[in-house]
């Protein structure tokens, strides 16, 4: 079967196609989206439960895998695609209503962005992840753009700059990493990068570090995206949020268990570096009065999170650390979702601006109130297993400094985000009026902020989905061998 | 072949200094260009062997005992292209810029905004 490819040639088919179908009818270009959205959460659903019996390997246009290029579907791809589909999918109902600027526009480069992210997950070749990795940040641009307003020209200036900047590293590592090994698929590069020598081997991961570390936030090089969220609008930073950064950190993370392995030196780099980012970020994200700037700082925190857990380096490190790349997608985007509402109805994007909002909007402001309860770490929530996760094997493997911050970053995210709910359950000074809100607005939010409910009740569900990813992790040549069909 | 190189680094550097010290978004958008160029001439002196030809392969294709590497000047096409359409949406953005503030320095961006 074809379904594989089909994951990311139907994005980039319907992404083309809706300037097509718009001269013959603009009122099919909607249906189109829901369409194509819908067909491609059903094959994205079909090929992971597939990919959960046993790993796919797919060979495009049936090249020898030496040769051509390969889609691998491991467990790790497999998560990250489901998460893909799940938030693609709640944000395209959700910007049917929500988006009224350049409407053709914003859903083509939408369907590239999905076609891009979902690329990046699923590829098994060096380059084929740089082309995407490209087709992600240049949509990303555009979309941060789309809005036309002052602060969204700005963001989508900076974000461009660092976007270069980030794509110039990424390709010096790649090509680096050609030089040394002669393949730039995945399975020969890990075979024959252990030859190069030490000194290159550390220039390739400090590009690499520098390359990905940009876009997924590694304080210090995040401070374009405070900037970049404030104008782009709320779809895209749920988007953004949820997918995009992750999938650079999807990138990262693959490359350096394929590349390196988790040596204990690198280990300690990305534990005590994705310390210091929660820190530094959770304490940005207390002094900020825009919404949309501190659900920002508090991306960049989660990602330090991640990079704590996965520089553990051991199998139960490495399920935390993945958990919390799917937790932090379902809670960021119901978040941000929920900003985008207020923002549509009474036109909020400070803190001061959503008071009283939890009578007037009961319900999508108790949505809210889950996301918020998850994302500090209060159980039944989804953040409270993945956090608690994350502690429990930063306490296994004895990094006691390490384990003792997890509970700190907590108090401090507790601390600007009761800022948050207190000002939502405050009584306002007038009367609000509220717009109605369309059910495609609600729906999305309900659904997500619900699986956030559910996947800390039942954390099983997950769990089964990512309990292999530490095979193909940590033991490499268990990921080589899948991908040369040995 | 070490001039080569060092012309390389020196084109990086250049750009990299151009983007961190210049206030106009032109030249930012120029600096970018020259980093970018600098990594395609990377991408080719890596592939490039002493009197070797192309890799085309023909009847006698066994004449050819050297060779470039033909992969990364396949690359550094898709790299090229890459960056045009990069470059062209970054000047599609200083224009949009331009047509708001009136300028193309940053400083004065900022001063606008107040």
């Amino acid at each position: 079967m074809d379904t594989p490819v089909l994951l990311v040639v139907l994005p980039l088919l319907t992404a083309f196609s809706l300037g097509i179908i718009k001269t013959f009818s603009k009122k099919l270009v909607k249906a189109v989206t829901v369409i194509s959205a819908t067909v491609h959460l059903a094959l994205i659903i079909s090929v992971v439960r597939e990919a959960m019996q046993s790993p796919i390997v797919y060979h495009l246009g049936d090249w020898d895998n030496l040769l051509g290029i390969s889609l691998v579907i491991d467990s790790f791809s497999a998560m990250m695609a489901l998460l893909v589909g799940v938030l693609s999918y709640g944000v395209i109902i959700y910007s049917l209503v929500y988006v009224d600027f350049h409407e053709l526009k914003y859903y083509v480069l939408s369907f590239l962005l999905i076609a891009g992210v979902m690329g990046m997950s699923l590829t098994g070749d060096l380059f084929n992840l740089y082309v995407f990795f490209e087709i992600v940040s240049i949509t990303s641009y555009a979309l941060v753009a789309i809005k036309e307003e002052e602060a969204s020209f700005e963001g989508a200036f900076k974000y461009l700059v660092m976007g270069m900047l980030s794509g110039t590293f990424v390709l010096l590592a790649i090509i680096l990493t050609y030089q040394v090994t002669g393949a730039l698929n995945f399975a020969q590069v890990a075979a024959n990068f252990g030859d190069a020598p030490m000194l290159v081997r550390q220039t390739i991961f400090v590009f690499f570090l520098i390359g990905f570390g940009t876009k997924f936030c590694l304080v210090p090089l995040h401070a374009w995206l405070p900037d970049v969220y404030c104008g782009a609008p709320a779809s895209f930073n749920a988007l953004s949020s949820g997918i995009v950064i992750k999938a650079s950190l999807y990138a990262f993370i693959r490359i350096v268990f394929l590349l390196f392995g988790m040596t204990a030196g690198i280990g300690q780099i990305l534990i005590y570096w994705g310390v210091i980012t929660f820190l530094v970020a959770h304490t940005l994200a207390y002094q900020q009065e825009s919404l949309k700037r501190l659900l920002g700082y508090s991306s960049i925190a989660q990602i330090g999170y991640i990079l704590l857990a996965i520089g553990l380096g051991t199998e139960s490190g490495i399920i935390a650390g993945s958990y919390h790349i799917f937790n932090d997608g379902l809670m960021k985007a119901t978040l941000f979702l929920g900003v985008g509402i207020f923002s549509y109805a009474v036109g909020a994007s400070k803190i001061d601006d959503l008071r009283g909002l939890g009578f007037s909007m009961p319900k999508i402001s108790f949505a809210f109130v889950i996301a918020t309860l998850a994302i500090i770490g209060l159980p039944p929530f989804n953040g409270f297993i993945s956090k608690w996760l994350i502690l429990q094997a930063a306490w296994e493997t004895e990094y006691i400094v390490a384990a003792f911050f997890i509970p700190v970053g907590s108090l401090l995210s507790l601390a600007y985000y009761l800022k948050v709910i207190k000002a939502l359950y405050s009584r306002p000074e007038r009367e609000i009026e509220v717009k109605p809100i369309d059910w495609k607005l609600r729906v999305p939010t309900y659904v997500l902020s619900a699986a956030c409910l559910v996947m800390g009740i039942i954390p099983g569900l997950s769990l089964a989905l990512i309990e292999n990813i530490p095979k193909f992790l940590l033991d490499s040549s268990n990921y080589i061998n899948l991908l040369l069909g040995r | 072949m070490e001039q080569t190189f060092l012309a390389i680094a020196v084109l990086f550097g250049l750009g990299l200094y151009i983007i961190l010290t210049h206030q106009n978004l032109i030249k930012i958008a120029m600096g970018i260009g020259v980093m970018e160029s600098a990594i395609i001439l990377l991408f080719i002196i890596l592939s490039y062997r002493p009197g070797g030809t192309a890799p085309i392969l023909d009847a006698d294709a066994q004449a050819y005992d050297l060779i470039v590497d033909p992969i990364p000047q396949a690359l550094s096409l898709t790299a090229i292209v890459i960056g045009a359409g990069t470059t062209a949406l970054m000047l599609a953005l200083i224009i949009k810029i331009y047509n708001r503030y009136n300028t193309l320095y940053i400083d004065e961006i900022k001063k606008l905004k107040g």
